[in-house]
Formats: C-alpha cells, structure tokens, sequence
C-alpha cells in the first residue's frame, strides 16, 4: 500500500498526458487520484478494508503493486505499446544502412524461432512470439516486403499452432499456451501471407543468382542487391532464403495435417523433409552470421540468435499482462540451438504421426499411441495426433467407433451396422473409446489421473451392459442370435479394455516417479493381479473370435492360415505371461526382503501400510478391479515369501524362458524385439540379484540392495552391492 | 504452496549447537508475521501477499509453529484444515528451515506438531505439494507416511511440476486384527532426532 501510495503522487503528471477515455451510453469516467490519495493517507501497509464479500480468504488474492514478483501490470521500461514506437524501439525500416538492415532481420527471425519453440514448451504466447513489436502492429510493417511477409506468417503460423492444440483440448494443464487475448492473430493479410512471402523468396533466389554471376562474368543484372557489401551478398541471400522456406514448408505442414481425414498426411511428409533440410541451412549460416555481426553490437546473453547479437525490436514486459490473471512466470527464452533442436524433435514426432497406417483397428490405434507416448513428444505433436485419432467421433474420421469396437471385440461384419449400437450403454461404450484415444494423447500426468477416473466408468458401464444383456437374453447359455453374440463378445472385450487401462494407469505411475521403493512390493503384486486379469480376458476374446474364423474357414480347408492366426494369437498372451511372470518375481522378492529384515520400511508415526494401499490403489479398489481385493489379500500372499522358497520357484527364469521363446514371432516388429530384450535383461539381472542374495544367508549390514529403472521403464532391476 | 528453496545449494557454514537448544512456539499473534514472512521470502520461490500470510495464521493459529535458536526464528510451518468434497483435510502451506540449521529433524519436528494437532481435531487426510525436484522434502514426507498422489505439470510459476504428497489417517473401522500390530500414532516425537533433509 506504502508503494501504491508513491506512484499515486506520481501519477498526475503522466495521467493529463494521456488522452481521455471517452464516457459511454451509461458511464462516465471520473478522476478518483484524490479519492485514492485520501484512502491512502488512512491506510498503514498492510491493513485490511473489512467488507461482508471480501474476507481473509478474498483477501489472498490481493496483488501487491509495484512488487515485481506479483505485480504484471508495473511498468518496466514503457507504459505502452504507442510509447515503445514512439521511442524507436521497433524502427521500420531498422535501419536506413541495407546491411545493417538485413543483419537485424535474421536477428529478429531467429529471435522468433527461439520464442516459438520457448511457447510450444508451455510459456504464454504474450510473453514469447508476440514480445515481438513488429507483430503486435501488422499494419507497421507493410511498407517493407520482407519483414512484412514473415511477420504476417508468424502470425498465421501461431494461429494454425494454437487452433489446432485448443481444438484437441490436450493442452489441458498447459493452459497457458492457448491464452491469446488481445493479441493480433488474424490480420487481414493471414491468407495472403504465402503470396507475399513466394514473391520476397523468388526476388532474393534473384539477388543469389545475381551475385553469384557477376563475381565469375561482371554480367550487370537489373536487379538491385539486397544490401550494399558485395562480399556478404552471398551469405545473406542464403541466411535469409533458408528462414523463409522454413516458414512456408512449416505452415504448409500445418495446413496439410489438418486436412481431414488424414488426406493431407503425405504431403505433410514431403514439408516436414523440407523443414529439416532448410534446419539443417539454418544452422550451416551461423558461422557466416556470426562472422559478420559489427564487434560493437549488443552481446546477446541468451544466445537466442545465430549471430550472438542482440534482436531490436522486443519487450516481453510490456504485454506480460496480458498473459494470465496470475503473477507473471518467469521465462528464460530457449537458446538459438536449443530452439532448432526442439523444432527437429517435433518434426521427427510429426513425422511418425504422419507415417502411420491409419489401419482400421482400434487396438492398433491404442498401442501406437502408447509406442510414440514414450518418446515423451511435446504438446503440439500430441495434439495433431489426438485430432486425426477421433475427427467426427469416428477413428481417423473414416470409421464408425461401433464397428471399430465389434472388430476389437473379434466379431464378423455383419456385426457392425447392428441395431444394438443404438442401445444407450453401447452409445456410452463408443463416448468412452474416444474419451480414452484422446487421453492416451495428454502428458502423462493427467493422462494417469484421467484413466484413474475412468476405470470406474468403464466398470459401470460393463456392469449396465452385462444388465442390458441378460435382460434380453434371459438365461440363454447357447444361442446363435448375432445380438446375442455381440453382447458376449463386448462384454469380454470391454473387460479386458478396462484391465489394459488399469495396467497402464499402474505403469505411467513410474514414468511419474509416483512410487517410492518402499512402495514397490504393493505395486508389483498389484500389477501381477492386473496382469493374470488382463491376460484371461485376453485369452478368453481371443478364443471367441478364432471360434468364429475356425468356423468361417473350415469349409475352405485352410488350416495353415488358422494355424497361422492362432500362432500370432497366443503370442499375445504369451508375452502378457512373461510380464506376469517378471510382476510377481519383483513383488515376491520385495516382499522376501522386507519379511528377511534386508530392507526396512519407514515407520510412520501417522499411518501404516494399510493407508499407503489404500492410497495408492484407491481407484482400482473403487472399481473392483479385480473383485475381491483388499490389503489383507496383499498381506496373506506375501507374509510368507522368503529367498530359500523363491528360489525355487523360478519366477525370472520362467519370464527369461519366454521373452526368449516369442522373439521368433516379433521378427519383423524392431519395437517388440527391443522390448523382449529389456525384459529378457530385468529378468536375468534379478535372477542373478536373488541368488546372490540367497546364498548371502543371513542379513549382512554391508550389503545394500537397491532397485533401479535403468533397463525398463516400469520393471526395476535389483542391485547388490556391498559398501 | 510449497516447501522449496530457491536458493543455490551452495556450501553452506552449519551453525553449531545442540537439538535441546531449538525451542518450538506455536504461533502467537502478530509479531510472529514478520518472522514468518521473512523466512518464507527468503527461502520459497513463490511470492504471497501479507494477506496470504494472515489468511493462514488469523485463521488457524493452532496449526502453525515457530522454531527458535537462541532468540532467532530459525524455522516455520504454516497450515490449515477444512472440508475437502466428503474429507476433512489438513493442508501444509509452507515448511521452512534455513540452512544452517537444516539435517537436524527441525522441519520434522514442526511438521510433525502440526499434522498431531490435524489428527487430533478430526483430519481424514493432510495434504501439500512439493517440487519434483525437491528431494529434502520428498524424502521428509516419506518418512512421515506421505504418497505422492498425483503429479502436477508445470505447477509453479517456476515452470517445475510439483508432486501433490497425501497422508492418510487410520480410520479405525478399516482395521482388522491383522493390522493391530501395527503401532500407529504411539511414537510420534521419537522420530525426529533422526530426520535428516538432503541438502
């Protein structure tokens, strides 16, 4: 208050200068300084106006003012947008010296490019891409062709950027990167923009050619160069076209994976090729850049330009208000490099999105996801993939989610335009398989407190379709009724979706680094239960459906392709068995340390193992998935474990054993192989750990055992070690 | 809110001295404020109004404690309780020691007289969130029960994910004969000698 005081003293001078704001049909503006002022004269720091609406806990929303931890709206350098012009901070031309002029737009271009991919990392777009002056004015820039061109692509760039992640709503807890008021985003000259800039790229190939001739021939061109040096032409003209076309193969990018249906995805290919390329252009001109950048310019602290100078034209403070409600963030703008490697990473993500099948399979669809999940790809990526997942509530909006579900679930086709699909549980079945493509797409961690949640509803809706099903069915056992058949395999289907959600929900708890060691036994022995689940079900819809194409093929003869289908069908299983296997292993072994005294678990002063249980496993408990769970189930499968029985009971082994068998069915598959040798290594390493530690007899204090994730994202590998 | 430092983890010169010398104070009005506010300031990156402050200490007074050396506040915890959907829920806003005076069970003896205080006025649950990056914090509240519940992307205006940490009370009714071994709740201030924060 004591400061607000003090800028209320200053305030007449500056507030006459400015012009009045004119009163509307119901209001008047009034000059409250002197009301202000006498306020302040009764107010000490820190007191409090009482009110009925505004108690202690309205209170904590007080901003301080002039507190520049709290207060956005303090100005820094200018008051205003109109002021920073008026005092030449963004100058158009920049300069009146050509070269000169050039050198600060490569500046300002890299600039950008490093407030982009700053933006795309979840800072607001305020504070990055549009700290930029010349942005802020589209109109400003008009008379100068190519500051112009790429201005207005930036703009357009942005707008495509931001639609696209506030249509896919993966932004979620990244808010901040889709808050654009009071920004121009959409000039008039948004789809004009290539236009202008194709022009600007074809006038400076020009100025290439022209320079690169007259150096061998003295031929004289008409065309004027693009600055004065003639020994810099060359670099400039080459710094500056591969900028340029790194924006128009950008932005045609973005257009063409927005076509619908997936339509436009090879042609995004052949841009993304090109983007990489000009990258790779991008950063071959730094050393020219830097070469040539005047000894007297500004150091660029931050590194955010290829030259290392200073770019003109930038202030972050001034429209840092218009960034959120909340205290400005602090933002540290990525480095020139850092910014060209995350556009390479998001270009490589965008390229896997865009090389997938778009096979007809929702099963596919799910485990793609996952798969490019773990290269844990940044939101702009995650959100194109979301959108060309479900478009119109069909998958890739080509194909009816009920059909999609009757083939996961293994019927034939004449299951997919069933009349069943309008029964209002299956209608919430196919809400459902969209809720959860679009949230396998969110970072991971609201991507797990999302399928938290969902676990009950899919268990809901099992248990309202199970009803459904005996209501028209009765006690039916055998019935050759499609319906009938369409039920049953749902079912099963459905059961087997919600225990896959449930292992993943478990599993993404590692990448979160939710689980301490101490919690590990519960987690694994948890995870073994889901799994032996998952894979029953599995087996159980698996053998439904191979039923149906026995039956299909069996007037064919075709046995070698049903054998064939089968083969591929229990590798399935086969390899969920090996996860069980390698689940159990871990939880019996944690559970043999802790019952031996070789580890100790901390004592709580407030609560016991119980409450962690029920804490970690709440939602799975929730959702009675699986019936019949509690701690004391934990508790009685555990209390017994010890090294001289778990020896003999060849849990690694057996997982090793299998791993080892099904690499003969992934041969074509690099991705599964890689993860049948991960396993192949936990489960040899842990085997070895725990005969080590059984032949060690009594708990010897010297040796410390630890658990790492080093060679599996969610199965740890036991390490002994003696200090 | 958080228990973080935003400090360089430099070396820093311990102060000497014996654990019988910190006295504890539950909070006692408004000449305690400034001391809070000025270790919080100091040692935590997120910045409160005084009004956030009183919020915390007019409201629930009972919850927060001071700890002294010598005349000096060396320490402070500031919570509150309250209804939570169906729970009544303590919550840590902030958890500060300075450094010199951090490894010696300061924070976990605070903490501790506030969450005994929750547990007696009816908690289900206490609850607070920590940087991921955090590992003093992490590893105090781990020893003290705590799971890390959820983790939140970006929570900071630091830009860091926090963890939300939750502590469950024993409901009695959930407890079967299995469990009466379990010694909860009977050794709540043997704990703290031991505690260390990683620094």
């Amino acid at each position: 208050m004591a400061a607000f005081d003090r800028a209320a003293d200053d305030a007449p001078t500056t507030v006459q200068s400015r012009p009045r704001i004119p009163s509307g049909d119901n209001s008047v503006w009034a000059d409250v300084s002197p009301l202000l002022n006498a306020a302040c004269q009764d107010l000490q720091e820190g007191d409090l106006i009482h009110g009925d609406n505004f108690n202690l806990f309205a209170a904590m929303s007080a901003l301080e003012i002039m507190d520049p931890k709290m207060d956005s709206g303090m100005a820094s350098t200018y008051y205003s947008l109109d002021e920073a012009i008026e005092n030449g901070a963004a100058p158009v031309p920049i300069s009146d010296d050509k070269t000169t002029d050039v050198r600060c737009i490569i500046d300002i271009m890299d600039h950008l490019l490093a407030c982009e991919a700053t933006w795309h990392k979840g800072h607001s777009l305020a504070q990055t891409v549009y700290s930029c002056l010349y942005l802020l004015r589209p109109e400003r820039t008009s008379s100068h062709a190519l500051l112009h061109s790429y201005c207005q692509l930036m703009r357009a760039t942005c707008k495509a950027v931001l639609s696209v992640v506030a249509d896919s709503r993966t932004h979620e807890e990244e808010d901040l990167f889709i808050m654009s008021y009071g920004l121009p985003l959409s000039g008039d000259g948004n789809e004009r923009c290539l236009p202008l800039l194709n022009a600007v790229e074809e006038t400076i190939c020009r100025q290439l050619r022209a320079c690169k001739t007259s150096s061998k021939r003295r031929v004289t061109e008409d065309i004027e160069p693009l600055q004065n040096n003639p020994d810099l032409e060359e670099g400039y003209c080459k710094a500056l076209l591969c900028r340029l076309r790194f924006r128009k193969h950008f932005y045609h990018l973005l257009m063409s994976m927005k076509r619908p249906q997936g339509g436009g995805l090879e042609l995004a290919r052949e841009h993304i090729a090109s983007c990489i390329s000009e990258i790779a252009h991008i950063q071959k001109s730094s050393d020219f850049l830097r070469a040539s950048a005047p000894e007297m310019s500004e150091k660029n602290i931050d590194n955010t330009t290829a030259s290392g100078c200073q770019p003109i034209g930038f202030d972050a403070s001034l429209n840092c208000r218009l960034s959120a409600p909340t205290p400005p963030r602090a933002i540290k703008i990525f480095c020139f490099e850092k910014a060209l490697e995350y556009f390479v990473k998001l270009l490589h993500d965008l390229d896997i999105i865009c090389s997938y099948s778009l096979d007809p399979s929702l099963e596919a669809a799910l485990l793609f996801v996952v798969k490019f999940q773990k290269s844990q790809p940044d939101l702009v990526s995650r959100a194109h993939l979301q959108l060309l997942l479900v478009q119109n509530g069909k998958l890739f909006g080509r194909y009816p989610m009920f059909s999609m579900i009757t083939r996961a679930a293994g019927l034939p086709e004449v299951a997919e335009n069933h009349d069943i699909q309008k029964n209002e549980f299956m209608m919430q079945l196919e809400q459902m398989v969209v809720t959860l493509l679009k949230i396998i797409c969110t970072n991971a961690a609201w991507q797990r407190r999302k399928l938290g949640k969902m676990l009950q509803d899919w268990r809901v809706t099992y248990v309202q379709l199970e009803l459904a099903f005996k209501k028209e069915f009765g006690n039916t056992s055998s019935n050759e009724n499609i319906g009938f058949k369409i039920f049953q395999h749902i079912l099963v289907w459905v059961e087997e979706q919600t225990y896959w959600i449930a292992f993943r929900f478990l599993t993404v708890g590692f990448e979160l680094e939710l689980y301490s060691d101490h919690d590990y036994c519960m987690v694994y022995w948890y995870i073994y239960i889901v799994l032996i689940n998952l894979a029953e079900k599995k087996h159980l819809r698996i053998g439904m459906s191979s039923g149906i194409g026995k039956k299909k093929t069996k007037k064919k003869r075709d046995s070698l392709k049903d054998a064939g289908m089968n083969y591929q069908i229990s590798a399935a299983v086969k390899f969920l068995q090996s996860q069980i296997y390698l689940a159990e292993g871990l939880g019996m072994m944690l559970a043999a340390l802790r019952n031996e005294r070789r580890i100790f678990p901390p004592q709580s002063p407030f609560s016991t193992e119980h409450e962690i249980f029920i804490q970690q496993f709440e939602l799975l408990l929730k959702a009675c998935l699986p019936d019949g769970i509690s701690y004391q189930t934990y508790k009685e499968s555990t209390a017994q474990a010890n090294f001289s029985t778990l020896v003999m009971c060849d849990y690694f082994k057996e997982a090793q054993k299998i791993a080892k068998e099904l690499k003969s069915n992934f041969a074509n598959d690099p991705e599964m192989m890689a993860e049948l040798r991960r396993i192949e290594l936990v489960a040899e390493r842990n085997n070895i750990a725990l005969t080590v530690i059984s032949r060690l007899g009594t708990p010897d204090p010297s040796v410390k055992i630890s658990f790492t994730l080093s060679h599996h994202p969610f199965f740890a590998t036991a390490i002994v070690k003696r200090s | 809110m958080e228990t973080r430092s935003n400090k360089d983890e430099t070396e820093i010169s311990k102060v000497d001295f014996d654990d019988s010398e910190i006295e504890y104070i539950s909070y006692g009005g408004e000449h305690h404020l400034p001391l809070i506010m000025n270790l919080v300031d100091e040692e935590l990156s997120e910045p409160y109004s005084i009004f956030t402050y009183r919020y915390f200490v007019y409201l629930w007074p009972h919850l927060s404690f001071l700890a002294f050396h010598k005349g000096k506040c060396v320490g402070t915890v500031v919570c509150k309780m309250g209804e939570h959907r169906s729970t009544f829920r303590g919550y840590i806003a902030m958890l500060v020691v300075i450094k010199p005076y951090r490894g010696r069970g300061i924070a976990t003896e605070l903490v501790t007289r506030s969450i005994k205080v929750m547990m007696e006025s009816g908690c289900d649950e206490v609850t607070l969130e920590a940087e991921v990056t955090n590992k003093g914090a992490l590893a105090l509240y781990g020893r003290l029960g705590f799971i890390r519940a959820k983790r939140l992307f970006h929570y900071y205006l630091n830009g860091v994910d926090a963890f939300r940490l939750k502590l469950l009370f024993p409901r009695p009714e959930l407890h079967t004969p299995l469990d009466s071994s379990d010694k909860y709740g009977s050794h709540i201030h043997s704990e703290h000698g031991d505690s260390r924060i990683e620094q």
